[in-house]
């Protein structure tokens, strides 16, 4: 129990964060979803209640699908672009999907190797792609969660300043729609790029995110 | 079996309470609002009129000596067959007869939020009562 606790308190830790933060957005956002009732001359609604609103649902896919697309992104455009410094990123040369001996697939793969590494055709290939395929899958699937959870959450302040609620094709060439995602997107991009410069200069010894600290600054894809 | 469908059964719940806000079990409750509304007012039934209206659309009719029971007898409310109910969230709109009638959720119940609106282009109905 204890050793599977210490093998896996990366992704637990940020679970329980994840878990502690949105206990948080649902109570802070039940709050002011309650005080914008009051204001509109309607009525309040139980923390049960709001957790089944479109608006709760909409800010939480919201913030969902920018991650995805940072993560899917990255994944599939640190392939081919490299940044010479970062410890995120390939030797300049290498860009591309390199070779089955590089990757270990196919004949090269050794016995402890994924089975589907060792096999051919669709499966390799999918497994060769999985990370990028699911985190993308993640991101487009919450941002249809967006999309439609958002429309619903349009249309309910609509209808509460006396206009008409619109379909779903009409809400997806809507500035709300898209000032909720760029407003996310930018962000996560600013994330990522300011995490590939500073770690060309910047150091955090112990950190696999960081390179050495005595790691000259022109080292890629070295982790410390 | 039943172990795994639970989750999933309250799940496409959620969900579509997420798409349309519960809708289709909330249209009747939505149209019996409007409806005992309107029946109110073609009875002349003033303080029951005002009963089926938000508190804040109500007292908007208020002015000086005048009470809402009276004032929401002057307003020529009409009403007509209900249709064409859209609920989203905890507001709905309804249709009718000419008339259109925006209702909001007050506690477990409808109430009426504006009625008497008529559209107008690219802007928001122009309603006789609203809260």
């Amino acid at each position: 129990m204890r050793k599977a606790l210490r093998d896996n308190a990366l992704t637990l830790f940020f679970l329980l964060l994840m878990l502690g933060a949105l206990v948080g957005q649902a109570l802070s956002g039940h709050s002011e979803y309650n005080n914008q009732q009051v204001a509109q001359g309607g009525g309040t609604v139980s923390l049960a209640h709001y957790l089944t609103t479109s608006a709760f649902a909409v800010d939480v896919s919201e913030n969902w699908q920018s991650e995805f697309l940072q993560f899917f992104l990255y994944i599939f455009v640190t392939v081919w672009l490299v940044q010479r410094g970062s410890p995120d990123s390939k030797e300049p040369g290498k860009e591309g999907t390199e070779s089955d001996a590089d990757q270990r697939v196919g004949p090269h793969a050794g016995p402890d190797s994924p089975r589907w590494a060792r096999a051919g055709g669709l499966r390799r290939t999918l497994f060769a792609n999985s990370l990028g395929l699911v985190m993308g899958g993640l991101f487009f699937l919450t941002w249809l969660a967006q999309s439609v959870s958002g429309r619903a959450a349009y249309n309910s302040d609509q209808l509460a300043q006396r206009q008409d609620p619109i379909p779903w094709l009409d809400y997806l060439t809507c500035a709300e729609f898209w000032n909720r995602t760029f407003q996310n997107w930018q962000s996560e991009f600013l994330a990522v790029a300011s995490m590939a410069a500073l770690s060309i200069y910047l150091r955090q010894r112990g950190s696999p995110e960081s390179k050495p600290v005595g790691a000259p600054h022109h080292a890629t894809g070295v982790e410390g | 079996m039943g172990g795994k469908g639970a989750p999933v059964l309250l799940a496409v719940g959620l969900g579509g309470c997420v798409l349309s806000g519960c809708a289709t079990d909330q249209e009747e409750p939505v149209a019996a609002a409007v409806g005992a509304f309107f029946a109110a007012v073609e009875r002349h039934d003033g303080p029951g009129a005002c009963a089926r209206l938000l508190p804040e659309a109500a007292k908007s009719l208020e002015s000086g000596d005048s009470s809402c029971a009276q004032e929401v007898l002057k307003l020529d409310l009409k009403g007509g067959p209900l249709r064409d109910v859209q609920i989203w969230g905890q507001e709905a709109r309804v249709r009718a007869g000419d008339d259109t009638v925006f209702v909001s959720r007050w506690g477990p119940q409808w109430r009426v939020a504006a009625a008497g609106c008529i559209p107008r282009r690219d802007r928001p109905y122009e309603c006789d009562v609203e809260a």
